[in-house]
């Protein structure tokens, strides 16, 4: 009977590990696309430091924006193509309008395509760093200032960056009541 | 001893009835509910392919809404995996494990109730759900989000009875482990054992290591919808691609967990009607086991064309390919065990033949999917369809029945009618490539999976496809009259019921005795 005791155990052991090991996958993965790059996930941090030089290069930069679940918004970028000189910051802006008559929670989820180039796209100033609140009817300009990375490669083509907003309000009440 | 044991059976009072049934510790009890199950979930899961078909006799809508229509594809998909064949593979593991190592039960006999009880409450909740007013779920059997969180009030229940259903089937993992490393024969070491138990062993070590990342990824999904968490969420940082990578490190296991137990029956199968021994037990042994290790680096070639780069597809599409080279030792290996051997075609074997054959064929275009390019033209077509069917239906399905009809002489003593299975056997072969063979045509002309509507130049083949799953649904109700009548028949079988057929399972009476090996029997 012992044998049969510790081979329970023991696989007990690989059933609680491989449990862990599901939830260490997500770590993983975002550390995964980090490195590689995948995914077009940028930095949500604000781009702080002086090492970028400026360059002769131009290179596009296109902005596209997204409403996630048919939510009661207006969300647009106010220019939808820059010709931006690397290594200059540049400041550019989306609105948003609030299109319910109830006042809303939202954030927006950025997406860099090609996902490659994401790393090099620095976002000295975002709106996508926090959340927003809006009030019924309201517009909100809402502003970015980025720079592009002289360390992009020579090839590079046209850099796209996405926004989608989320309407959110649900989920911060929730939070409230708990 | 063996007096003293006599002894003891009539001292031990048994319940009678149901009680017998729902307190039975036995493992063949056990073995018996756990394929009644699958063969009630066989049909359920039947009716709601047979819907699907009806619905996609014609173009247009017809029958059903296509809310009930996403419903029933992705009920009939749960209801196959994890209630007809998980369930009947695990029947067969209890039935025949312990005859096949000399033990006396399995290791854990009150926990194998338990596995087995689970069972059918964990489905009960399932399939309410089709009768919640926000109907069941509808996101397909791999509940990708953002879909599925989408869903209606059937999620939790969905994702507590996968719960259970995993729960079920570790805790048979680790009775079945626990019962071949400890409780074999003496003299019976690793590479004695029947390769039934080889393939079941490294199932069992699959399921332990694949069903908890399962119950985690649908963990997560539960607490994206009500605790707030992000995993999968674009809205909190979350990304939805995760889901689909912890989902297919499960899945594709899952796929092997569905197919060694019926390579291990088929190996079994294969020897005893062609009266001679397996060829290649060792490479036997190795492909399995290097089919187990390889499935878990392959799973991204279910997800292909999510946007992963380029190193990934080339890393993935050759692991994939690399399956093959064990899968085709199986195959060469049962062609060679039939090589100038003295063959007879009994109801199992032909079931056996035809498995080799339309498996293979199932592999091939497998193989075909494997290929990066090629599968952004196949992804989600029915192309895909008419793959897994192919593996699953006239593979593990088949391999299911091959072993019914094979071991059913041993377990009541009662032998079926041989000219019946026969017919069973030729319209189930017959049926099922009508059903499936179309669908590599109307996917690689482009017709999506999962639409309850198509294109008119599809109807053709679609019309075909639905006419042979009647028919196999139909031919099924034959299995089930040769199955009862079977079971009114007197006792008539020898202990060595196919005189090719070798084992410790031949050397007991038959029907086997309720307590078997109460001592072990000696091995050479």
């Amino acid at each position: 009977m012992t044998g049969i005791k510790s081979t329970i155990l023991k696989l007990s052991f690989v059933v609680v590990a491989m449990y862990g090991f599901s939830y260490a996958l997500v770590p993983i993965y975002d550390t995964f696309c980090e490195i590689t790059g995948l995914n077009g996930k940028t930095n949500q941090v604000a781009y702080t430091g002086n090492d970028i030089k400026k360059d002769n290069r131009f290179v596009t930069v296109k902005f596209i924006s997204n409403v996630a679940n048919s939510a009661p918004l207006y969300f647009e970028p106010t220019v939808t193509e820059m010709t931006v000189q690397i290594g200059k910051p540049y400041n550019t802006h989306y609105v948003m309008k609030n299109n319910s008559s109830k006042k809303l929670h939202t954030t927006a989820s950025p997406s860099v395509t090609p996902g490659k180039y994401a790393e090099y796209l620095k976002k000295i100033e975002c709106f996508c760093f926090n959340q927003q609140t809006i009030d019924a009817g309201e517009v909100k300009d809402l502003g970015i200032q980025f720079v592009i990375d002289n360390e992009l490669p020579q090839d590079s083509g046209d850099i796209v960056l996405s926004y989608t907003m989320f309407d959110i309000s649900d989920n911060i009440k929730e939070t409230n009541k708990l | 001893m063996s007096a003293n044991i006599d002894h003891l059976k009539e001292e031990h009072h048994q319940p009678s009835g149901l009680m017998r049934w729902i307190t039975t510790t036995n493992h063949k009890d056990i073995g018996s509910l756990y394929l009644w199950f699958s063969l009630l979930m066989f049909f359920v899961g039947g009716l709601m392919a047979l819907v699907i078909r009806a619905e996609l006799f014609q173009p247009g809508l017809q029958l059903v809404v296509p809310g009930f229509f996403n419903q029933m594809t992705t009920m009939h998909a749960l209801v196959m995996i994890f209630g007809a064949l998980m369930p009947a593979f695990v029947g067969l593991a209890n039935w025949q494990l312990p005859m096949m190592i000399g033990a006396p039960d399995m290791a854990l006999p009150r926990l194998n109730n338990w596995s087995f009880w689970i069972l059918p409450f964990a489905f009960t909740m399932l399939i309410s759900t089709l009768f919640f007013e926000s109907g069941g779920p509808a996101a397909g059997w791999t509940l990708y989000p953002p879909l599925s969180l989408q869903g209606g009030n059937s999620m939790p229940f969905v994702i507590f009875s996968i719960h259970l259903l995993g729960a079920s089937s570790i805790l048979g993992a680790i009775n079945v482990i626990a019962t071949i490393l400890n409780m074999r024969a003496p003299g019976m070491t690793l590479m004695k054992m029947p390769i039934f138990v080889w393939t079941w062993l490294i199932t069992a070590f699959l399921l332990i290591a694949a069903m908890p990342v399962l119950a985690g990824a649908i963990t997560m999904l539960l607490t994206d919808r009500f605790f707030g968490t992000s995993f999968f969420t674009a809205a909190g940082g979350g990304d939805p691609v995760l889901f689909q990578h912890i989902f297919w490190f499960f899945g594709h296991p899952e796929v092997y967990i569905l197919i060694l137990p019926a390579f291990g029956i088929i190996s079994t199968i294969i020897p005893a009607f062609s009266r001679k021994k397996l060829f290649g037990y060792d490479s036997m042994v190795y492909a399995t086991a290097s089919i187990a290790l390889l499935s878990f680096i392959v799973w991204a070639h279910h997800m292909f064309t999510v946007g992963m780069p380029l190193a990934g597809e080339i890393f993935f599409m050759f692991t994939t390919m690399l399956i093959a080279v064990p899968t085709g030792v199986k195959v060469f290996n049962w062609v060679a065990t039939m090589w100038k051997g003295s063959m007879t075609f009994e109801t199992p074997m032909l079931f056996a033949l035809a498995f080799i054959i339309l498996f293979t064929i199932g592999g091939f275009s497998g193989l075909m999917l494997a290929i990066t390019p090629a599968d952004f033209q196949y992804h989600d077509t029915y192309f895909v369809v008419a793959h897994f069917h192919y593996v699953l239906v006239p593979g593990a399905i088949f391999a299911v029945i091959a072993a019914v009809y094979y071991w059913l002489p041993k377990w009541t003593g009662k032998m079926y009618n041989e000219t019946l299975g026969k017919i069973h056997f030729w319209m189930t072969t017959i049926f099922v490539n009508i059903t499936f063979f179309p669908m590599h045509f109307v996917g690689l002309a482009g017709m999506p999976r999962r639409i309850p509507d198509y294109a008119v130049q599809f109807t053709d083949f679609n019309m075909i496809a639905s006419v042979g799953a009647f028919g196999f649904g139909l031919s099924q109700l034959l299995f089930v009259y040769i199955l009862f009548s079977t079971l009114r028949q007197p006792v008539t079988v020898a202990d060595k019921a196919w005189d090719g057929a070798e084992g410790l399972e031949w050397t007991l009476p038959s029907p086997a005795p309720y307590h078997s090996f109460d001592t072990p029997p000696k091995i050479d």
